[in-house]
């Protein structure tokens, strides 16, 4: 076949899956991020790896997706993932009359939801509230959102892709109807570029509209920032979740040394003019409390937001959370008669994998190719063989 | 909320493109709560666009955001611009890594110098002795150490050394994998190993996750000296 150039533009996440699949399917692949890899909202992440019980009750098949990539990545990328389980905790009576729905609702997407004593609970998690009713315990996880990007990374340069940091798009050139080629800036080497491509990708997140305007298409995104506030004391293993319809400030997430409550939710025009609003910081310590008492006793370490990528206008909604976490795959070719050029928008960072499974068939589809994905079997590269000597 | 303006003074350009470096003022209103990693994103969104510094997570966990503040090594990200002492704020790329330009650097040096196949996954500490679910055999959390190389750039020592974090590294996998004992030990006791260490702390004092590499330093040293005293 003939080795066809991909340029991934955004080294976040859904980049870092991209560029990997596309070389485990034979493409020469060029990532290109304005800043460090990372550095937009992937990072940021308050590091859940959701099983998909959260999004059952609203959408099964996310849910199920949602599990398997869990399990997947597990087998994939252990190394970046603090596998601890989790538990969705009952507060009031409205949580107790929803947790039934909640317990057939996962189970009908294929995760293992199972009811835990309330006694079993405490013995599990000693320092849960003691008003906590109903327990269900589900498959949960903590990410570390640098280092599982950066085994992806590490997999692609193995392959071959070429991942350019601090290199950012500056212009798409535009031929016949085709985008092919993409103008940068390297920062690096303080030069300015032309890189020739057979396809585009722009996995940019809440940045894509910036990106698609360089090639004169407007697209659909909100960005929807979210603050999350850590504290320096690791309370739990497990992460623990409100066990309620969706909502603000519902889920607590152990990491290393910390424990994080996360998220709140905006919508906003600009995903690079974001401060955290100090109203939330105290939202966050009430919400983390009636679930962890201690939480807000704990040293203050860091409150930060990051603007997740929700599909949609801005104008149709109220406060974002009417907007679809799902993930889709334009193709400018079919919508926008910007032939070779693709943007990938919203997602959730547990499906990276999959998200990236499904842009690159539909780069295969694109570009007449027939190759399987194959991502979900081989364990990655450690995070550090990115950066290892000789690995470029 | 009460803001002050502050003034940055950003060492820039340097790296593989040759470019002289120079300080370049920035200054802005910040509030009481802005960190320099913060004070770093509005500078370059409001006045200097192609500003390179590295970050990922905001929150001291993933280790890109080490730099030269005011002349001591810190993260950016955890690092309150109203703890610093009043006026000009310098910063520069972080000392013991590879400049790529401005503040950004390569941690190629670093990560190339850990164990190559050490794990990042430890039992957790936390409620050891608490149930579990049935499918979790052990509580497990990644490793305190996010491998931003402040501790390297913090320690005095001159010499060809592996340094804090390579050897704190060694001593975790020592703890994990007993069976290596023999080939932990013998890299640990190299020229550049832990005899190298004049045990000034630096490296303690600077951790953000409080590793306590010279902790580590020690319990190689005695280690090393449990296996001179058998032979």
């Amino acid at each position: 076949m003939k080795k066809y150039h991909v340029v991934v533009i955004g080294g976040g996440g859904t980049g870092a899956a991209i560029a990997y699949d596309l070389v485990k399917r034979g493409f020469n692949a060029t990532v290109l991020d304005r800043g460090e890899l990372t550095s937009g909202t992937t990072g940021r992440h308050h590091g859940q790896l959701h099983c998909g019980a959260r999004y059952a009750v609203g959408d099964r098949a996310i849910a199920r997706e949602c599990m398997e990539e869990t399990n997947t990545l597990r087998k994939i990328a252990s190394e970046s993932l603090e596998s601890n389980y989790g538990l969705f905790v009952a507060l009031n009576d409205e949580d107790e009359a929803f947790a039934p729905t909640f317990i057939d609702a996962c189970l009908e997407s294929g995760i293992p939801a199972e009811k835990v004593p309330r006694k079993q609970a405490l013995l599990m998690e000693p320092k849960l509230s003691d008003k906590i009713g109903t327990v269900v315990q589900v498959p949960d996880g903590t990410i570390d959102a640098w280092r599982l990007p950066l085994q992806f990374f590490a997999g692609a340069q193995q392959g071959g892709a070429v991942i350019r940091p601090f290199c950012p798009v500056t212009g798409i050139e535009i031929e016949g109807g085709r985008a092919v080629a993409v103008r940068i800036r390297d920062l690096v080497q303080k030069k300015d570029e032309r890189i020739e491509a057979d396809l585009i990708v722009n996995a940019t997140g809440a940045w894509a509209p910036q990106i698609t305007k360089l090639a004169g298409i407007d697209i659909p995104i909100t960005p929807a920032p979210g603050t999350m506030l850590a504290v320096r004391k690791r309370l739990c293993n497990m992460v623990i979740s409100h066990l309620h319809p969706s909502g603000d400030g519902d889920i607590i997430v152990p990491q290393r040394g910390l424990s994080i409550i996360g998220t709140t939710q905006y919508k906003t025009d600009d995903p690079d003019d974001i401060k955290v609003p100090r109203e939330d910081v105290d939202f966050l310590y009430r919400c983390a409390d009636e679930m962890v008492p201690e939480f807000s006793k704990q040293p203050f370490h860091a409150a930060w937001i990051a603007a997740r990528p929700l599909a949609g206008k801005s104008e149709s909604i109220e406060d974002g959370r009417g907007l679809s976490r799902d993930f889709v795959c334009v193709n400018h070719g079919e919508h926008d008669d910007v032939h070779g050029l693709m943007s990938v928008i919203g997602g959730k960072a547990t499906v990276l994998r999959a998200m990236a499974e499904k842009t690159v068939d539909a780069v295969c589809h694109e570009l007449g190719v027939q190759e399987p994905c194959t991502t979900t079997e081989t364990p990655l590269p450690s995070h550090r063989q990115y950066y290892r000597k000789g690995a470029k | 909320m009460s803001t002050q303006e502050r003034n940055f003074r950003i060492l820039r350009g340097g790296g593989p493109s040759g470019t002289p470096v120079e300080f370049k003022n920035y200054s802005l209103e910040l509030n009481e709560h802005a960190t320099v990693l913060d004070a770093l994103e509005w500078i370059r969104v409001e006045q200097a666009p192609d500003l390179m510094y590295r970050h990922s997570c905001h929150h001291g966990s993933c280790g890109t955001c080490g730099m030269t503040v005011n002349g001591k090594p810190k993260l950016a990200c955890l690092t309150k611009v109203e703890d610093l002492a009043a006026g000009d704020i310098k910063l520069e790329p972080l000392v013991g890594m590879e400049p790529l330009g401005d503040l950004a650097v390569s941690p190629v040096s670093l990560m190339s110098a850990y164990p190559a196949d050490s794990g990042y996954i430890r039992e957790s500490e936390v409620n050891k002795d608490a149930a579990r679910p049935e499918a979790v055999e052990r509580f497990e959390r990644f490793e305190n150490c996010i491998e931003c190389g402040l501790c390297m750039a913090a320690c005095p020592v001159e010499d060809e050394f592996q340094g804090p974090a390579v050897l704190a590294a060694l001593n975790r996998e020592l703890a994990k994998t007993p069976e290596r004992r023999a080939e932990i030990l013998h890299a640990a006791g190299r020229p550049d190993g832990v005899y190298r260490c004049e045990r000034a702390l630096e490296c303690s004092r600077v951790c953000p996750t409080a590793v306590y590499p010279a902790k580590h330093i020690m319990e190689l040293r005695k280690e090393l000296e449990k296996e001179s005293g058998a032979e």
